[in-house]
């Protein structure tokens, strides 16, 4: 395809207000491409290589502006571009300003001397420059796209420029090309969709759907050293969790980088970040670590955290000062030391494994690695899940994440099955008006207390709280409260209002368990208020205010 | 396999001509000699270079093709004194270059040559005029015209049989001419045509002041400029397309 017509097509695109005409105007350019589909369905992204494949083209603004000056002929430099950008705002109207071509090229005088700018003319020429490294490299890139551009007409060069700036801002996101596949070559939607997710590859997806159609998309599947996007999760709540999946899969939720390992068994492994960006060399003893004990080949997702000489983890800044990192890698390694924490097993040992559940999944993690994986704990009990984020706060983690058992792994998706704590959005001060005595190991202390709101000159119980806390502060907790019990009925305890608690929760109910007519749910001791007298406590209103929110 | 010994100022020589377009290229050992097309990444310029056999102290190829890093070989080469002697060895199992210079030695790795640029095919031109100058003529009309702007326009006066090297700068203007009596020779024909100045600057550093420059020109047309050195052993042409010419 010339680029010329690619030029005009994606102009028309950029025209179209209108979503479903959109999609069409793409999937009409796509039946159309012939043996460049690949790189038409990239380039409309904005993009020159697959998402899998982190290689740059690494033309910062400032050579852009330097080659379409070049272009532009005598009388215009760097500078003009510059100043004409700041009036126009975007590359793309600066450079179709212009008239470029003034300086012909050898291949005009060639045997028919037609010499088109063709699509894979413009690809071939910017993997060209993407490979250029080393000294001299920057004239080099420079020469390059000089020689694209001046091939260029206004309405070429505006598209070439974004292209070149990987900012397309033609209308067109990853769901318009995944509908506009699907619509081009007749094939289903979430065909496409989980064919784009496994190759995170628009291109090649693309192709497949074409040539092959449904089955072929079918057929994709993960390979090692091609990195997926991550699964993401979103923010949800102990109660969002067990209400939706019955139980939740409870892990630690690390502060650290996330990796995804590739491994084929043998070679040395490869390490990618979130942004599928090869962070393999800044990592060496991540890569060792999995080279020493997995025999198989895997994809492993996980987390790389920071810890101390004790092993406790360190702030997420610390992981920083090793994430891509291209110089002193050994230095650093003396000085920040670095632990995996395996979550995931994508593929192992010839299976790929994102359509298995979770559990299934974590099983195989831990069979081909004995060391490094996180401990699920699966549960329905938010008593339990709150125990299991005391324990990981407690040990210097940034909290837990509640995965649902069942779910598969959908690459890139910030889906529901998938869930960050969310941390308490409000906190109340409530005084502590009962307790019970513990049993078993918890025996000699106090162990759940009765909370109450003031209402008036009164108090008005609104829920209890037995968890978020260590053995530790429950001694000293029994200790403050012990000498304020007013009396006793078997294990329950009435308590002086005289100590206030900071809880956080994460939602009121109306309830009529408890005096005040409202619940919190999972609540969970923070602190104890020691500048709070009990009249200052919250009140009853304040917690209806809160309700009525 | 390939073998050769060759003075220091010829290999250096070779190598200006081509590096003044590329960073890297192909090197055929032809067994009549070593031959390089290159042309730059814009597509403008285009280097032709061939070093007879005879222009070495020795020599013995088959026909491989290697790939080089210009600007490495080029520090190597000017190591030497240029009297020297260069020893150049292929390895073929390791694909490095052995380079031996009065005691020095230098292990060369060698590029892909797949991972290089296709040479170019070169345009069959049937160019009207043909100027036969001294390269140092050729560098003060340059020289001057980069005085006053970025281009620079080459023409043939028919009726005067004269040269012309100008340059149109925005207020000041530049014009050699050079009669027929100062060229070497002169094929008067329809010859006008512009060119970048950059790149024309470039290939004028590779060429010797002294060498009998012959310079092929149309109207619009791409100019070549063709040039021997080691003492008629090699020779090189360069093919450099025009500007369109606004008025």
């Amino acid at each position: 395809m010339e680029f010329a017509e690619f030029a005009a097509r994606v102009a028309d695109v950029e025209a179209e207000t209108a979503d479903l005409e959109t999609t069409s105007l793409v999937a009409a350019l796509f039946r159309d491409a012939g043996a460049d589909l690949p790189v038409v369905v990239r380039f409309v992204q904005g993009r020159v290589f697959p998402a899998w494949d982190s290689t740059k083209l690494d033309v910062g603004p400032n050579l852009c502006y330097t080659a379409i000056a070049r272009a532009a002929g005598p009388n215009v430099d760097d500078d003009d571009v510059a100043d004409r950008l700041a009036d126009v705002g975007d590359i793309g109207d600066v450079a179709a300003g212009y008239d470029f071509g003034g300086q012909r090229g050898l291949s005009a005088f060639g045997s028919d001397g037609r010499d088109p700018l063709t699509v894979a003319d413009v690809d071939a020429t910017l993997r060209d420059l993407a490979a250029a490294e080393g000294s001299g490299s920057q004239d080099r890139k420079l020469d390059a796209l000089f020689g694209l551009f001046n091939r260029t007409d206004p309405e070429e060069a505006r598209y070439l420029a974004r292209l070149v700036l990987s900012e397309m801002r033609i209308g067109v996101g990853a769901g318009t090309v995944r509908d506009a596949v699907a619509e081009a070559f007749d094939v289903p939607v979430e065909a496409v969709e989980r064919a784009l997710q496994v190759a995170n590859d628009s291109g090649h997806v693309a192709e497949l759907a074409r040539d092959e159609g449904e089955a072929g998309l079918a057929d994709v599947g993960l390979e090692i050293g091609r990195p997926v996007k991550a699964m993401l999760a979103q923010a949800g709540s102990v109660v969002d969790a067990i209400d939706s999946w019955d139980r939740a899969a409870v892990e630690t939720k690390y502060d650290g980088a996330r990796v995804q390992i590739h491994y084929d068994g043998e070679s040395d492994p490869e390490l990618y970040s979130r942004n599928v960006e090869d962070v393999t060399d800044a990592l060496p003893e991540i890569a060792e670590f999995v080279a020493d004990r997995v025999d198989v080949p895997v994809i492993l997702d996980g987390e790389v955290v920071a810890v101390d000489d004790a092993g406790s983890p360190l702030p997420f800044q610390e992981v920083l000062r090793r994430f891509r990192r291209k110089h002193d890698v050994e230095r650093m390694r003396e000085e920040v030391t670095l632990e995996l924490d395996a979550f995931d097993c994508l593929h192992a040992d010839g299976d790929d494994l994102l359509d298995a559940p979770l559990l299934e999944r974590h099983d195989r993690l831990s069979s081909v690695l004995d060391a490094g994986v996180s401990t699920l704990a699966l549960t329905d009990d938010a008593d339990e899940i709150a125990d299991v984020e005391a324990d990981a706060l407690d040990a210097g983690h940034e909290g837990i994440m509640l995965k649902n058992p069942d779910s598969t792994y959908t690459p890139g998706d910030r889906g529901q099955n998938w869930l960050k704590r969310k941390p308490d959005v409000e906190t109340l001060d409530l005084v502590v008006t009962g307790a019970e005595w513990g049993e078993g190991r918890r025996a000699n202390h106090l162990g759940t207390f009765l909370l109450s709101a003031r209402d008036g000159d009164d108090f008005a119980t609104i829920g209890k709280v037995a968890t978020g806390i260590t053995d530790e502060k429950l001694a000293e907790l029994t200790e403050l409260l012990e000498p304020k019990i007013e009396s006793q009925d078997g294990t329950a305890v009435s308590i002086r209002p005289e100590v206030v608690f900071e809880v956080g929760y994460e939602e009121i109910q109306r309830s009529p368990t408890y005096s005040s007519g409202y619940a919190l749910r999972f609540p969970r001791f923070l602190a104890v208020r020691e500048d709070k007298a009990p009249e200052s406590a919250d009140s009853l209103e304040r917690v209806e205010r809160l309700v009525g929110e | 396999m390939f073998k050769a010994i060759v003075s220091a100022s010829t290999l250096r020589d070779a190598l200006d001509a081509v590096s003044v377009l590329v960073d890297e290229c192909k090197i055929r050992l032809n067994e009549d000699g070593l031959a390089i097309r290159a042309v730059d990444p814009a597509n403008v310029g285009m280097v032709d270079l061939a070093l007879d056999v005879a222009a070495f102290e020795s020599y013995e190829a088959d026909g491989g093709v290697i790939g080089v890093n210009l600007a490495r070989l080029e520090d190597i080469a000017g190591m030497a004194n240029s009297g020297d002697l260069v020893h150049l060895e292929l390895d073929e199992e390791t694909r490095k270059l052995h380079i031996r210079i009065d005691g020095l030695s230098y292990t060369l790795a060698l590029i892909d040559p797949d991972s290089i640029r296709q040479e170019p095919d070169i345009p069959d031109l049937d160019l009207p005029a043909e100027i036969v100058v001294e390269g140092n003529q050729l560098d003060r009309g340059i020289t001057a015209a980069d005085m006053v702007s970025d281009h620079i326009r080459l023409r043939v006066d028919e009726a005067s049989e004269t040269f012309h090297i100008e340059a149109e700068g925005d207020t000041d203007d530049v014009d050699l001419e050079v009669g027929r009596e100062d060229l070497i020779d002169l094929q008067a024909g329809p010859a006008d045509s512009l060119f970048s100045l950059d790149y024309l600057k470039d290939m004028n550093k590779a060429i010797p002041g002294d060498a009998e420059v012959t310079v092929e020109l149309g109207e619009e047309f791409p100019v070549k400029l063709h040039y021997e050195f080691a003492e008629g052993m090699g020779n090189v042409t360069f093919m450099l397309a025009p500007r369109i010419q606004s008025d």
